[in-house]
């Protein structure tokens, strides 16, 4: 309990840590919800990785550049990062969503194929940049510590930012993704929304992915999503309890790893997915409990 | 089974509802050709699977599309819906100061089982094409939703999960669905598909019921010669590449269907 007391502390010297997980965990969940209902898991997977590479590209332009290495502060570090992260994530969501409409090719093969390859770059990148390769292994391993109060707020203004949109335009983006040949003959123009969803989801993976790096993001993204469609019966639901499930993960897992000393992005994601598996069981063990997912 | 169309009389005389109302500025104009399909080509990548096709549709007649698998009939119904470009020619419709409205009635298959939508989300997205970005939808198109399921007789299932209804159900759903959005044209792809006799009939019988006292247009794609005879007024018979246009009783006359299979369209 005196652990609890000190985390929940407002002189709590880690509360940025603990903020920005909570709000990546109550925010990742609800535009996971549409890379699940899409069957855009996958993209799920590589999204974060190719968003960490746009860190690492942007972290090794000061270096390509020849500036002075030793003389970049944090704060340009971390909007150099910023930058790359929400680039990388942007494009290529909106470059793979654009593939995958024209409907050719295996979507699996090229966002396989951008992972593993936006993983090695990251690799290749930081390894001949020393001034960055410190951060960037923090990062991929989610040590959520060192938040300072303006990344925070950066985190809560974006995470509301596409809540707010996600929460208006729900109707819209809801009726794209589940019968588009309607919405065309309804007028609606389809693009647009599928643009704005994408934008959403590329927004809040570079967010993610800057604050807990690319494994936790991918983890809360899609992990309190699947976890919920076990056990909701309705879009309410099962929007509300994968936001729910992320958030307090989110909180469960950094108790955790604050009092036995672990790094807490990696603690959040074995949670989540001990979750998932107990769910899981549950729903088998139930009678009528098996679902569709 | 029994279809409902209306609600109790003891309602009726009180009011006319919504349905109604609707439906009865649509029987004012019948006869005039609603959509004019005009030397027309369909395909898809600009590959044409038919050409020449010249026909019209009118105002409250109840059109069939026949023919086998492959032979296009849902592309043809596609690019009616503007789902595809068509590859040659035009698509010129009745000339009003709106757009027409079509009311899209999807082979239920298609849908993914994965979202937790109840049949009465579902029938309401039919509102969807008359409520802004961002809007709330109002309690009278709500109202209006639960009236179209209730003629559709898919009331007492509309709180269940979509995915969670039987093929029959689901086409009930996405029938109120397509009437919620007040249409023009009511466009079937194969609304029995994959459901038993009993319920083809159901829906069959439900949507000529609606076809003649609603005066809604009717545009449906099948593979049911019986069901085209005993409902249908027109048919389109896509056959080894052409377009036959003609009424039912004639096209579908048995010494008229020999001649056809016999010697081919040309």
């Amino acid at each position: 309990m005196d652990t609890l007391h000190q985390i929940l502390s407002p002189d709590f010297l880690l509360r940025n840590s603990i903020y920005t997980s909570v709000l990546v965990g109550l925010a990742c969940p609800l535009v996971g919800v549409f890379l699940v209902m899409r069957r855009l898991v996958f993209m799920g997977v590589a999204l974060p990785q190719i968003s960490s590479t746009g860190v690492a590209i942007a972290l090794s332009l000061p270096l390509w550049l020849g500036f002075n290495k030793t003389g970049q502060g944090a704060l340009n570090a971390h909007a150099l990062a910023f930058s790359g992260s929400i680039t990388f994530s942007l494009v290529a969501i909106l470059l793979l969503a654009f593939m995958e409409r024209r409907g050719r090719g295996q979507p699996e093969g090229r966002l396989g194929t951008a992972y593993v390859v936006a993983s090695a770059l990251s690799i290749l990148l930081l390894a001949k940049n020393p001034y960055g390769e410190i951060g960037w292994l923090d990062m991929l391993k989610g040590e959520v510590i060192t938040i300072s109060n303006s990344d925070l707020i950066l985190t809560a203004a974006t995470l509301a930012l596409v809540l707010v949109v996600l929460g208006v335009f729900h109707k819209e983006l809801l009726f794209v993704s589940f019968d588009r040949e309607m919405a065309i003959t309804l007028r609606k123009n389809v693009v647009f929304w599928d643009v704005l969803l994408y934008l959403l989801i590329g927004l809040t993976v570079s967010i993610a992915v800057l604050s807990v790096g690319p494994l936790i993001a991918f983890g809360f993204l899609l992990i309190p999503a699947l976890t919920a469609h076990y056990i909701s019966r309705n879009m309410r639901q099962f929007m509300l309890l994968a936001s729910l499930i992320g958030g307090v993960a989110a909180f469960i897992g950094f108790y955790i790893a604050y009092s036995w000393d672990l790094p807490v992005g990696p603690t959040d994601v074995v949670l989540l997915g001990l979750l998932y598996v107990a769910v899981w069981m549950v729903v088998r063990i139930l009678p009528g409990g098996a679902r569709l997912t | 089974m029994s279809i409902r169309w209306s609600r109790q009389k003891s309602k009726e005389t009180e009011s006319v509802s919504a349905l109604e109302a609707w439906a009865d500025t649509r029987n004012k104009t019948m006869n005039e050709a609603l959509i004019t399909l005009d030397n027309l080509g369909i395909g898809y990548n600009r590959q044409p699977i038919l050409s020449d096709i010249s026909l019209s549709i009118a105002r409250a007649s109840f059109t069939a599309i026949l023919g086998a698998n492959g032979s296009g009939k849902s592309t043809l119904l596609k690019t009616v819906l503007g789902l595809l470009p068509p590859v040659a020619g035009h698509i010129t419709t009745v000339s009003t100061d709106v757009p027409l409205v079509f009311g899209y009635v999807p082979q239920a298959i298609q849908f993914d089982p994965i979202y937790m939508l109840t049949g009465f989300e579902v029938a309401l997205m039919g509102v969807y094409g008359r409520v802004g970005p961002g809007r709330i939808v109002p309690s009278a198109e709500r109202d209006f939703t639960r009236e179209c399921l209730d003629a559709a007789g898919a009331e007492e299932f509309a709180h269940k999960r979509f995915a969670e209804l039987s093929g029959g159900q689901k086409q009930r759903v996405l029938i109120a669905r397509a009437l919620v959005t007040r249409p023009d044209l009511l466009v079937l792809d194969e609304p029995t598909a994959g459901v038993d006799h009993e319920t083809t009939h159901a829906v069959l019988d439900f949507i000529s019921k609606i076809n003649k006292e609603k005066g809604i247009t009717i545009l449906l794609v099948t593979h049911d010669f019986m069901m085209v005879r005993k409902h249908a007024g027109q048919v389109i018979w896509i056959y080894e590449g052409k377009v036959l246009l003609g009424p039912a009783k004639e096209l579908l006359a048995a010494e008229r269907m020999a001649e056809i299979f016999e010697i081919g369209v040309g």
